[in-house]
């Protein structure tokens, strides 16, 4: 049991870590670093936000409404065009988002 | 009179804009005015064009740009982001400059170009774009019939492109003509249907003359050309994206 156990708590530590390298490679592929800086810890310019610790549905929200263009003030002009191209076509998935706000919620 | 009032609350509400480091990037009258002069040699290109840009230097400043278009200065194949390497330092510099003054609308990059204002960084970054060799594993057509394609858009180009664009897309680098050669197949479609279609505002007239004849399907077949352009000399060697000369 005791050994299942710890199985267990090893897998899911291996797997929560591996979320966090995942996510680390996805922010950085999709250009959110850019102007989020490493982790979200530095901002570009002082008007866009930090997101570490951020709460993950607020991020995952943000996200989407930006990418739909239902959030279209502030500087989320400049955050869709990496979300889709001018064609239209998806550059972060849904599947993305929620990694993303998974992994900058999770930082401290 | 409605012109004057709304240049008035535009200055008005600048400086408001401003503070709240607001999003709406600036915007000059472009290619849709009727005194628009292609590539006035005005503004503060004119000081990064005059100063000598150390391309040593250059590569600490080319960090952030590094973050969207690869410290490879490959860009994305998707096109989202254009490749840079090897492009001219001329090139470079005006599209900042017209970035940043509002002649040409991005508004992912206008940030970026509205923090880079020292004329000597502007000009150290573009040198070491520049001394960058041009990576080939760029986004191409990709189609069953890109062999055909290709060879339309070839007879195409070699039409009427490649007076300025010259035979393998090295451009003109004093007269601001971009290099295309190792440029991404969607990049290129995108730019040159919003040129033709009067979206890239700091176009130059000469050529929305020329495209505008050209339809979709045509400039598909020019843009399949282009990306398979191959300049001697400045692409980078199979798996290997490093300065190929240094300055």
């Amino acid at each position: 049991m005791k050994t299942k156990l710890l199985l267990t708590a090893t897998l899911l530590a291996f797997a929560s870590g591996a979320a966090v390298a995942d996510g680390a490679a996805l922010y950085a592929e999709k250009t959110c670093i850019a102007c989020h800086g490493k982790e979200g810890r530095k901002a570009l310019t002082p008007t866009y936000p930090k997101l570490v610790g951020q709460n993950a549905a607020y991020l995952e929200q943000q996200m989407r409404d930006i990418k739909s263009g239902a959030r279209a003030n502030g500087s989320s002009a400049a955050m869709k065009g990496v979300m889709v191209n001018p064609e239209g076509d998806e550059i972060v998935t849904d599947k993305d988002i929620k990694e993303l706000a998974l992994y900058l919620s999770k930082l401290k | 009179m409605k012109r004057i009032l709304a240049l008035a609350l535009t200055l008005a509400l600048a400086p408001v804009f401003c503070a709240a480091g607001g999003p709406p990037a600036a915007k000059q009258a472009g290619i849709e005015a009727k005194d628009y002069k292609w590539n006035a040699q005005e503004g503060e290109k004119i000081e990064a064009l005059k100063l000598k840009g150390n391309a040593k230097e250059g590569k600490e400043g080319y960090e952030v740009c590094g973050a969207c278009h690869l410290p490879s200065g490959a860009g994305r194949t998707d096109g989202t982001f254009p490749q840079l390497a090897g492009q001219h330092t001329t090139v470079l510099i005006k599209q900042m400059a017209d970035i940043r003054a509002g002649l040409r609308d991005n508004p992912t990059m206008y940030p970026f170009a509205k923090e880079l204002t020292d004329a000597q960084e502007l000009a150290n970054v573009s040198a070491y774009i520049e001394s960058l060799c041009i990576p080939i594993d760029h986004g191409r057509y990709e189609g069953p019939d890109s062999a055909k394609q290709i060879a339309d858009g070839k007879a195409m180009y070699e039409k009427e492109c490649i007076e300025c664009h010259k035979p393998n897309g090295e451009g003109v680098k004093d007269k601001f003509y971009p290099v295309l050669a190792g440029q991404h197949y969607k990049y290129l479609l995108r730019q040159m249907t919003e040129i033709r279609d009067g979206k890239r505002r700091n176009a130059n007239p000469d050529m929305v003359t020329i495209i505008k004849k050209y339809d979709n399907s045509q400039l598909v077949a020019i843009s399949a050309y282009q990306a398979s352009l191959v300049m001697p000399g400045s692409m980078c060697k199979a798996g290997a994206a490093k300065p190929a000369k240094k300055k």
